[in-house]
């Protein structure tokens, strides 16, 4: 069991966001968080890469909860956030040195790897240069090499498709792919449903901090028979739902 | 839209105001006071010893109008979203850019004045012009001519305007008519003047009535504008709006190479890629080890080199612990698996290279000022080692704590 969540109550200031929150992401598999604006997907997130405390309830990454060892817990972890963050004054050269060196990777071996990234992304011509200075999908890429150059055992990607062209998309999907086949758990924030239904393996559905359902498409379609064939149907008729009640 | 550039107008006035309160605080009255005065003083003495014969006299005089006329731009006011907001009342900017004409024109019309009543003496020195109503007809064609620059200016925000017209507008038009005025015959040159601005009004406005505006040109030259009057503010004081400045810096990377890529040097690559590119920080640090040396160069005495070598080397640390916090809005730092007591020593580290070049520095200096007192040498350096030691291991981890406390 790689991330575990457990009756996560939190939030930003002291009014809970989340209410009670569940859910799993095992090894090998990628589970698609989703929920409308404001639902608490990116609160959810913010407590699991460590950024905000829980009011109550654990949260466990391969058994290790940040109260154990905070560099631990840390050290699993990649993220990829949903606007990109860059360092103005470092290059895309140094961004990723500078990864390698948080997270204490081999230089030699990361670099190579980076250089298969960068060659993927079109970037590896651009080491020289200040992503600062980068569209929203070209530093949206430098997040996405960084992250899959480390050796972590959770991905937190959040709302990755946005602002990226649609072969960059392939190839992050391909990425996570292979990442999974390596025993690594992803968690993926997203509204583009039609992708998520067909690269999920599990589904974690939050309206109003509150975990709705979760499981796979097809124990989705069986609690909601009425709700139609994808998930897109049946992600509408419950925020629907949920609206009304 | 004249409603909206007056509403800018009425914020922009609120805000300058609050940064002029500031920057004419009454040391700054003072010094500004004694500056006037000692620069009024040897004008006037310069002007008593002319005779009138002297060839420079003219071209000076030419050539400070032809600055003068390009001084003070137009205040458009526009800003970056107006690219978005604005976009569907494009047609109706002409109605926006009218008051802001005006404005500029009032304001950019008294320096021309101030500047001329400044400049006059030179000319009528030479009998070119003289007297008041000399003086009153110069005014009149420098207006003249300042409005036909700004109205170049207005013109570059339409995709009409060519770069040479624009060049032609601003430096040809006031050198030919001044060069005219001033050898030949001055009643020519302000027919010249008003003939070529009032053409440029006939010809143009008709023009930019049909022509597009070039958005990115006119925000990118008013924020230029902004951004060089908050960087005089910021001379005196913070001003938030002027942001660091990135440059690559190449000559200094083999000192940034040297850093080697291990966990724990983490921190210490971050603070060192971003005081020495981030241009507030590695200005600040050499205009002030710069100003410290040239002031202990210059004075003289047993223990005021020792007073001020300390006095500069605080100063010089104390400005750049706020630089520790520069990364916390940064979310990575706080998701990588680091250690808080990394970051600390790590910036510590930085600050301690600094001071101690700053320390040899001025050492240097003090040495080659001081060469016959050894006590004053002594002194500095001595002192110079203390207040490093003192400022790394007892001063700077209080004042990051209460900082850190204080977010």
């Amino acid at each position: 069991m790689s991330l575990e969540v457990s009756n996560l109550v939190g939030g930003y200031s002291n009014v809970p966001v989340l209410k009670d929150v569940s859910f799993d992401v095992r090894n090998n598999e990628l589970v698609g968080l989703i929920g409308l604006n404001g639902a608490g997907k990116s609160t959810t997130i913010n407590h699991i890469i460590g950024l905000l405390t829980p009011f109550s309830g654990e949260i466990s990454i391969n058994d290790i909860q940040m109260k154990d060892s905070v560099n631990q817990y840390k050290s699993q972890i990649a993220y990829i956030p949903e606007s990109p963050i860059v360092y103005k004054e470092l290059t895309l050269r140094e961004h990723i040195d500078l990864t390698i060196m948080a997270y204490g990777l081999d230089v030699d071996k990361a670099w190579q790897r980076a250089k298969q990234l960068l060659k993927m992304f079109r970037l590896d011509n651009k080491l020289d240069w200040f992503p600062d200075n980068f569209s929203k999908g070209m530093r949206q890429k430098v997040m996405i090499v960084c992250a899959f150059i480390t050796n972590a055992q959770l991905f937190i990607i959040d709302e990755p498709f946005l602002g990226l062209d649609p072969l960059a998309v392939d190839d992050l999907l391909k990425l996570i792919e292979e990442k999974k086949a390596q025993g690594a758990s992803v968690l993926m924030s997203t509204h583009v449903l039609d992708t998520a239904q067909r690269f999920c393996d599990r589904f974690v559905l939050l309206h109003n901090g509150q975990v709705r359902i979760e499981g796979t498409l097809e124990e989705l379609k069986a609690a909601f028979p009425d709700a139609g064939e994808s998930l897109n149907d049946i992600y509408l008729s419950l925020a629907k739902d949920g609206g009304a009640q | 839209m004249k409603l909206l550039y007056k509403q800018r107008l009425t914020s922009h006035l609120k805000e300058m105001m609050k940064y002029l309160r500031l920057v004419f605080n009454d040391y700054f009255l003072l010094a500004l006071l004694f500056l006037i005065g000692g620069l009024g003083l040897s004008y006037s003495n310069l002007l008593a010893g002319l005779n009138g014969h002297e060839w420079w006299l003219l071209p000076v005089a030419i050539l400070v109008l032809t600055i003068s006329a390009n001084l003070g731009s137009i205040a458009s006011l526009v800003e970056e979203p107006d690219f978005v907001f604005l976009l569907p009342r494009e047609g109706q900017m002409n109605e926006y850019l009218r008051p802001a004409f005006w404005y500029s024109a009032g304001l950019a019309g008294l320096i021309q004045i101030v500047m001329t009543i400044i400049v006059f003496p030179l000319i009528s020195a030479t009998h070119a012009l003289t007297g008041v109503t000399g003086l009153i007809s110069l005014i009149v064609l420098m207006l003249v001519l300042k409005t036909g620059a700004l109205l170049t200016n207005i013109y570059s925000f339409y995709r009409i305007n060519n770069q040479a017209g624009r060049q032609f507008g601003l430096w040809l038009v006031p050198v030919i008519t001044l060069v005219v005025g001033m050898y030949f015959n001055f009643w020519l040159a302000l027919v010249i003047a008003v003939i070529i601005v009032g053409g440029m009004l006939g010809w143009r406005q008709r023009q930019i009535n049909t022509a597009a505006l070039n958005w990115n040109k006119m925000i990118k030259i008013e924020s230029s504008r902004m951004h060089r009057i908050y960087q005089f503010f910021n001379l005196f004081t913070d001003v938030p709006m002027v942001k660091g400045i990135i440059k690559r810096r190449r000559l200094l990377q083999p000192l940034l190479n040297r850093i080697k890529l291990s966990p724990d040097n983490t921190y210490r690559y971050l603070y060192a890629h971003g005081i020495i590119r981030d241009n507030e920080m590695s200005g600040l640090y050499t205009r002030l080890t710069t100003l410290g040396a040239i002031l202990l160069y210059l004075i003289q005495g047993q223990y005021l080199p020792i007073i001020i070598s300390a006095l500069f080397l605080y100063l010089i640390g104390f400005q750049l612990i706020p630089f520790y916090f520069h990364y916390e809005d940064n979310v990575f730092v706080h998701i990588y698996p680091i250690d808080k007591s990394n970051q600390n020593n790590s910036f510590a580290k930085i600050i301690e290279k600094l001071l101690m070049l700053t320390a040899v520095i001025f050492a240097i200096v003090v040495i080659m000022a001081n060469l016959g007192s050894l006590t004053t040498i002594a002194g500095v350096i001595i002192v110079e080692l203390l207040e490093i030691a003192w400022f790394i291991k007892l001063y700077l981890p209080g004042r990051i704590k209460k900082s850190e406390f204080n977010r």
